[in-house]
């Protein structure tokens, strides 16, 4: 059995036999195949890489840098690069900058309650997703964790023993499964739906009908709320009323958050700032604090860094184009398994291993579990010690 | 009667999805298999036929001068009025934000645009 | 699209005449869909010409029963993201795996009905199937909670 890491549901369940992945789902076993691996390089010409290490430490020792992805490698990892960025007084910053990294911190600083998915799978009878379409991108969530498994005081299935809430702009795949025992609300306006809470909390007819039906589901017991990018997106930064919300569900019921995040180790980095610096993303050493203008994308569009040491992500293909385009216009390092857009714009290339076929490590569940992630083969170059290669030299 | 069919020119809100499918081919960017789940705009099919867009086709997305040739698929999951991509270079050639664009859309001849033409222009 | 017998009987003869050992068309054409019988049993279609195109159309309906299997279940992995719903949510594996596939996990039995094999639903011992044998029953639950319609069943 081996950890899948294609998200952040982190499957344990894997078996790997003569050449086939079992239980992963498609995007999952997709990490399992063979795959045409990263050489190093410097200005696009193949090096070893402990000449593209040293160029890439000279790169990083001058002018204002900006450490950047960090959500897919893991915890001992991400340790090291929060270490180096300390040593440069560079920026940090990861996707949960424009990802779920505000639930995460609303969480951490315990304004709104989370639990975890062991607890969900054995208690839980509203399943909520709210702005998140698991089917594509946690493809196991709902027959792992939440709605179709059986488990502690939830043994009857799913017909009888959950309720399950769908709450998005479209009718996603993961809507369709809205049925029996079930309810899809289109949602235009997110925080009309959180008023439509209030509203049927304090006995007046919810603006979304389907409202009053959930609300007195959740009355039952324990319920949670999965919230994705449309609900971060839907909110627009005004979480009073969505933390308000949770307060006074909670005074009636029991009501949980987990972000339906994404990547397999975001929020292992955001843990591991906050623990750190007290803030969870787009953190300056220099500063000593987090802004929103220390955010990765704005760092770039706004002309403040020279330099940047991208590790486990491909913002070329992932930001915005303008992005892109700037980050063309610096010096770039790229710490990456595998030939990104990115490593093609990038002034340094430097391979590392594959979690978890190469190398092991601490990875983090969207619900804050940690789990040790053993790889199937050891390989030399880890991001352990490409970063603590890069360490010694700068 | 398909009136759609004289529309040449049409403005949409596209909305950008996690799709399972382009998850799946994102560990090679280059291939075609990539090109081909990710340079796609998904029409819920009522809006396409009224729009007169069939599936396969190859049509132009256009935002602020800037231009992706994209294949039309049907998805019911896709917004009633308007269109869905998943999360890719060729989504974010147009967009400035991770949560969707508003682009013109017009049927192309041709080919669908390539990773590398948008790379050159960085 | 599943096959219906009121599709299969408006091309069939309608003649009732019983050559199957049928009584009526209808019933021959439930039976075809079953596969209990063969098109080839009803021996007018392929004896007179008058129906040489009613039997090119039949055949070309009952096409996908090739594909099939046993219980009229049909796999389009190509549409399948992996999410297991199908394997968690079947009656016959919740009581036959528990803490396996009931509990949400990978089977932990050697002979599951469906699995996911790189990263796609597939087919492993149909025979456990509720659908399959002398008592059973159209059970539907697989096909219910896949949400891209990558499980069908042959009579809907």
């Amino acid at each position: 059995m081996v950890f899948c890491t294609g998200c952040s549901c982190l499957c344990p369940d894997i078996r790997i036999e003569n050449g086939r992945v079992y239980n992963a789902c498609r995007k999952g076993s997709s990490i399992f195949n063979e795959k045409k691996r990263a050489k190093p390089t410097v200005n696009g010409k193949e090096t070893d890489i402990e000449t593209a290490i040293e160029r890439a430490a000279e790169i990083l020792s001058s002018g204002n840098v900006a450490i950047y992805g960090l959500d897919t490698i893991p915890i001992e990892a991400q340790k090291l690069a929060i270490g180096l960025a300390e040593e440069l007084e560079a920026y940090i910053d990861d996707n949960s900058s424009f990802c779920l990294g505000d639930f995460v911190e609303m969480i951490l600083r315990g304004e709104i309650p989370s639990t975890t998915l062991d607890d969900v799978k054995n208690n839980a009878y509203v399943i909520f997703y709210w702005g998140t379409d698991p089917y594509n991108s946690l493809s196991r969530h709902l027959s792992l964790y939440t709605y179709y498994p059986r488990g502690g005081k939830r043994q009857r299935g799913y017909e009888e023993d959950r309720f399950l809430v769908v709450a998005d702009i479209r009718k996603s795949h993961t809507a369709k499964l809205a049925k029996k025992n079930a309810r899809f609300i289109r949602v235009d306006d997110d925080l009309k739906l959180v008023e439509s809470f209030i509203q049927a909390m304090e006995g007046k007819a919810p603006q979304y009908p389907d409202v009053a039906r959930v609300l007195s589901e959740m009355k039952k017991g324990y319920s949670v709320i999965f919230g994705g990018l449309g609900l971060k997106y839907g909110l627009n930064g005004r979480y009073e009323e969505f933390t308000e919300m949770f307060r006074r569900l909670n005074e009636i019921t029991e009501v949980y958050f987990i972000p339906s995040g994404f990547h397999s180790n975001m929020r292992g980095f955001n843990e591991l700032l906050f623990e750190k610096t007290g803030y969870i993303n787009r953190y300056s050493f220099k500063e000593g604090v987090s802004k929103a203008e220390f955010e990765f994308s704005r760092l770039l569009i706004e002309e403040k860094i020279d330099s940047a040491l991208i590790i486990g992500s491909d913002p070329v293909n992932s930001l915005p184009f303008e992005v892109s385009r700037k980050l063309g216009e610096i010096n770039t390092v790229v710490v990456d398994p595998l030939n990104s857009l990115t490593s093609m714009i990038a002034d340094v290339v430097i391979p590392s291993a594959l979690t978890p076929i190469g190398q092991g490590g601490t990875m983090m569940r969207s619900d804050g579990v940690r789990v040790k992630v053993e790889p199937l083969r050891e390989e030399e170059w880890t991001d352990v010690k490409v970063l603590t290669s890069l360490k010694e030299m700068v | 009667m398909k009136f759609g069919k004289f529309i040449k020119r049409a403005v949409i809100e596209v909305v950008i999805a996690r799709n399972s499918h382009q998850g799946e081919v994102a560990d090679n960017k280059l291939s075609e298999k990539f090109r081909e789940e990710s340079a796609v705009i998904y029409l819920h099919p009522n809006f396409a036929k009224k729009m007169g867009f069939r599936e396969g086709d190859v049509v132009v997305l256009e935002r602020n001068e800037r231009k992706v040739n994209v294949r039309v698929r049907y998805s019911e999951t896709s917004p009633e009025e308007g269109g869905m991509m998943p999360n890719s270079i060729f989504s974010n050639y147009l967009t400035d934000n991770l949560k969707g664009f508003t682009a013109s859309i017009s049927p192309a001849g041709g080919e669908l645009s390539r990773v590398e033409d948008i790379i050159k222009k960085i | 699209m599943p096959i219906t017998p009121m599709e299969v009987y408006k091309l069939l003869p309608k003649t009732n005449c019983r050559k199957c050992g049928e009584t009526t068309c209808m019933s021959f054409a439930f039976k075809l869909i079953n596969r209990e019988k063969t098109l080839e049993e009803c021996t007018p279609l392929f004896e007179d010409t008058k129906y040489s195109s009613q039997l090119k159309d039949l055949q070309n309906l009952l096409e996908p029963l090739k594909e099939a299997t046993e219980t009229g279940l049909i796999v389009d992995e190509d549409l399948c993201s992996g999410c297991a719903n199908c394997v968690v949510v079947c009656p016959v594996h919740a009581s036959d795996d528990p803490y396996g596939m009931g509990s949400g996990l990978g089977p932990t039995i050697d002979d599951p009905i469906l699995r996911i094999e790189d990263g796609v639903v597939r087919v492993v011992n149909m025979k456990k199937c509720r659908r399959y044998g002398k008592n059973r029953i159209l059970c539907v639950a697989c096909r219910e909670n896949c949400p891209s319609d990558a499980i069908r069943f042959l009579e809907g």
